[in-house]
């Protein structure tokens, strides 16, 4: 977080074009014929979403490592590249869980397996039984997921959530709010690249400060215009308040045998992992 | 029917001390094709999201087949129900018009309001995809899709339901000039037969494939009315209007039909 | 702020969702209400918003950067209600799309952030902002400081969340299995980032968004406050916001209460029992500081037994102190820590609005 004042909007920049860039990587993966994608969504929801729970708060380190293996072989199959998945996802969340549970290391109470040459800090065996539980159960979690999204265009994941119940309701605003981050998010990145591009020098942190809150101000402006015109917009085809999902699923032959494997391997998962 | 499909009368219409239309009168035969000219803030736009029964004027009254439109009467279901069947306004900003996560999604909405059957959607969409050449477009989301893209999604997305009117609003701005012969030749297809077509524009290239009568519309009050080509030619009115820019050396009169050159400047 | 995945235990995710699903279904009911069918699409933008103003990093004092959740100026522009679906659909969208934060810790992070936020924002900046004018700085001071109480005491839930899953859920090794760190040690890490660092963030945009919202005369400012007070107008306070959410927070309250019995229910490995002292806070850090191999001379199988037998004794005897189960002293502290907010922002809301009923019923 210790970032100069300077460099505020390039990093928002920077975040701002990641998120776009995310989605165009995702396209692509989604378009080619690997396993996930033959696969109706439903089925894939209704497969790969209790293996994730079940890999985030299983108690057995073996099970952990299985299903990340199973994550892996999914991944393959589904012609999803290991190296995207690495850059992706293992390593950030192997930065982000690794700096947490670092310290856990040292600091949980136990047996001292390792000590530290220079600072004498000793690595403890629960701790290290800790660390790699937290990691390794991020990791898997979050390899699914990933490897889910990546597979699948976005909408199709929000009417798929229907067979879970969600309400239509829900589908159709997070539909409607994912297709408009990516306007906002132009309209941001717009507004920022103009001011920098009539920045002379640079701006102390107090200006870059109310910089940033004008822009939030002037978003939420706009946001809140655009809500009304979308509405109207709305009201002009026939809204009047029911909302209503249309999708194109086909099951086959595949996706009930892919969903009685994965059922299997989530119910065996769950057993050995109480 | 007989009379206008639309009567507007008296029609005054306010928004935060600017008064975008003035005591407007005006009166469109149904199977009409009218275009609305003018320049931006002129007004055109106001009128049709008034026609359209998203605004409503606080002066003056608007007929839709000989009854008034207004606030009250679209409340009620049934007739809002029919009405949005009747209308449909295609948005100068395709962004507010394309809600939807992709284009399917976008095209299906109509008819998922109106309540067509699975099937009957599903068939009619793939038509209509087909037809506005955006097939390949089917799964993409909004933002990935040119301007150009956009404005025949939304085009597509109205025309599904096969509205008996057809509001255009600025149809072709920002549209580079292949694109802009592409949705003209669409307008073109899709307005014949009893379709009532009202294009409000600055274009004046427009004009003559989509219209057969024209208003002029100046601070919010209609300064002229015409065919295209009296309009095009009176380039007295156009300058004053603020149609065309004064630098540009007007055509002779005669040479108006589909030549690359321009008669008005485009911002 | 999000809670990744691991972190938590099943037990804990299953009670946070608990928790959150009411208040989800209510802030729903109460939107759509409002709104009728302005709903979806003002809904979906102000999500979408609240995503993008995440990416926002902002300067603070220092040279650092933090990032502010919006709940601040989501609340005071959309209200409580709506900010709270708004928030939460954000979140989902981040867990679901870009990974930050787990789908089994949504609950949790929807409870932290976008419920409790909300509310809390709501609350600071009604108590601050009185009857003041629209465009008064009050108002935008009452703003920068709902956002900065709000994800205060999200941080502090969260911490607490956290806190206490090493206190509870060990394996047979004693290693904890979610998160490795107890309130001790979550609390002040949690809490010296987000006092500081992002609790700023959060304060200027709140602050600063009403500001610039002001100074443009904003039609959309007056339409959110006016019209606010004009749902208030028509129906007394008393009866709409406190009469629909009263019973909801007492619940919640006793909730919070009661998570330790819930805990214990789900079965996870507790053992001995420690009777604390737990309002002494003095012990409780001395206990902390211990490291713990120390094992508790007396197994307490009925648990719940002894759980009844200690409300019923406000101070509980001392015991020796030791480590391996201090756990219901730091649950109890955690959770009527928790309770003791709620509690008083219920009495806070309950008095302000007697005071407006008084206030209302003038001379005839």
């Amino acid at each position: 977080m210790s970032v100069k004042s300077r460099g505020v909007i390039e990093r928002s920049l920077s975040s701002f074009v990641d998120a776009l860039q995310h989605t165009f990587d995702a396209e692509e993966i989604a378009k080619k014929r690997g396993l996930l994608q033959r696969l109706d969504p439903r089925v894939k929801i209704l497969s790969i979403l209790p293996l994730i729970v079940i890999a985030a708060l299983t108690r057995r380190l073996r099970v952990v490592i299985a299903l990340f293996a199973v994550a892996i072989a999914v991944a393959l199959l589904s012609k999803v590249p290991l190296g995207t998945l690495a850059k992706r996802v293992w390593l950030a969340v192997l930065t982000f869980t690794g700096f947490i549970s670092g310290p856990a290391l040292f600091l949980t109470p136990g047996r001292a397996m390792y000590s530290l040459p220079i600072l004498g800090w000793s690595v403890t065996a629960p701790g290290l039984r800790a660390a790699v539980y937290l990691v390794m159960r991020a990791e898997t979690a979050a390899t699914f997921s990933v490897v889910l999204i990546l597979c699948t265009p976005w909408s199709n994941i929000l009417k798929a959530l229907r067979v879970l119940r969600a309400p239509a309701v829900l589908v159709v605003i997070l539909g409607m709010t994912y297709r408009y981050i990516f306007l906002l998010l132009r309209t941001a990145h717009d507004m920022f690249e103009s001011r920098k591009s009539r920045m002379v020098g640079q701006l102390e942190g107090r200006e870059l400060r109310k910089m940033a809150t004008a822009s939030a101000g002037v978003l939420m402006s706009k946001t809140l215009q655009l809500s009304g015109d979308v509405y109207l917009a709305m009201r002009s085809r026939g809204f009047q308040g029911e909302v209503y999902v249309l999708d194109e699923f086909q099951t086959d032959w595949l996706d009930w045998l892919m969903l009685a494997l994965f059922g299997s391997i989530a119910l065996l998962a769950f057993w050995f992992g109480r | 029917m007989n009379g206008p499909i639309f009567e507007v009368r008296d029609v005054t219409y306010r928004y935060q001390e600017v008064t975008a239309l003035d005591g407007l009168n005006l009166a469109i035969m149904p199977g009409q094709r009218v275009a609305l000219l003018g320049a931006n803030g002129s007004g055109k736009s106001t009128l049709l999201s008034i026609l359209d029964g998203l605004y409503f004027p606080q002066k003056g009254s608007v007929e839709f087949r000989g009854e008034p439109l207004t606030e009250n009467r679209l409340q009620t279901p049934e007739f809002e129900f029919d009405f949005r069947r009747r209308v449909a306004l295609v948005f100068q900003n395709p962004d507010v018009q394309l809600f939807n996560p992709t284009v399917f999604d976008e095209v299906t909405f109509g008819p998922l309001q109106m309540r067509w059957p699975r099937d009957q959607i599903l068939l009619r969409v793939s038509e209509m995809l087909e037809q506005m050449e955006i097939m390949h477009l089917k799964d993409r989301s909004p933002h990935h899709l040119s301007t150009g893209e956009k404005k025949r999604v939304a085009l597509a997305s109205v025309l599904i339901l096969d509205p008996e009117v057809l509001l255009l609003d600025e149809p072709t701005a920002a549209l580079d000039p292949k694109s802009e012969s592409q949705m003209i030749d669409f307008l073109v297809s899709c307005s014949g037969g009893r379709k009532t077509v009202v294009t409000a524009t600055h274009d004046l290239d427009l004009i003559e494939d989509v219209a057969d009568s024209c208003h002029i519309f100046q601070r919010g009050r209609i300064v002229a009315t015409g065919t295209p080509a009296e309009i095009v030619n009176d380039h007295a009115l156009l300058l004053s209007t603020n149609l065309i820019h004064a630098h540009h050396h007007a055509h002779a009169p005669g040479e108006l039909h589909s030549h690359p050159h321009r008669h008005g400047h485009r911002h | 702020m999000h809670i990744p995945d691991g972190y938590l235990s099943p037990s804990t995710c299953a009670v946070l969702y608990g928790v959150a699903v009411p208040f989800w279904y209510a802030a729903f009911a109460r939107v759509k209400r409002l709104l009728n069918t302005r709903l979806i699409p003002l809904l979906a933008v102000a999500s979408a918003f609240c995503f993008v103003l995440m990416m926002f990093n902002i300067p603070l004092p220092g040279g650092t950067t933090g990032h502010a959740v919006g709940v601040g100026a989501a609340t005071v522009v959309l209200g409580p209600w709506a900010s709270m679906l708004c928030l939460s659909i954000a979140l989902l969208i981040q867990a679901l799309f870009f990974g930050d934060g787990g789908i089994t810790t949504l609950g949790a992070n929807c409870f932290n952030m976008a419920i409790v936020g909300s509310l809390v924002a709501h609350m600071v900046y009604r108590l601050g902002a009185g009857r003041s004018a629209l465009s008064s700085s009050r108002r935008v001071m009452a703003a920068a400081l709902a956002g900065y109480a709000a994800i205060n005491v999200s941080a502090f839930l969260a911490a607490c969340e956290l806190g206490i899953q090493p206190l509870f859920f060990k394996d047979a090794g004693g290693a904890p299995l979610y998160a490795p760190y107890s309130l001790h040690i979550a609390i002040p890490a949690m809490m010296i980032g987000h006092l500081t660092v992002a609790g700023l963030a959060e304060f200027f945009v709140s602050g600063g968004v009403v500001a610039y919202l002001q100074r443009t005369n904003s039609s959309l400012l007056q339409q959110a406050l006016s019209g606010k007070a004009e749902e208030h107008a028509s129906q007394p306070l008393s009866r709409t916001n406190w009469g629909l959410t009263r019973p909801l927070w007492i619940r919640l309250a006793l909730l919070m209460l009661l998570t330790p019995l819930g805990i214990l229910a789900a079965g996870s490995a507790w053992g001995e029992w420690s009777v604390r002292d737990f309002s002494n806070p003095e012990m409780r850090e001395k206990i902390a500081a211990v490291s713990g191999n120390i094992a508790l001379p007396a197994r307490q199988p009925q648990g719940l037994a002894r759980l009844s037998s200690l409300w019923s004794a406000p101070f509980p005897q001392y015991a020796p102190p030791f480590v391996r189960r201090p756990a219901f002293g730091y649950v109890m502290s955690a959770t009527f820590g928790s309770g003791l907010i709620v509690s008083f922002f219920l009495l806070a809301g309950w008095i302000f609005a007697r005071r407006e009923n008084g206030l209302s019923k003038g001379p005839p």
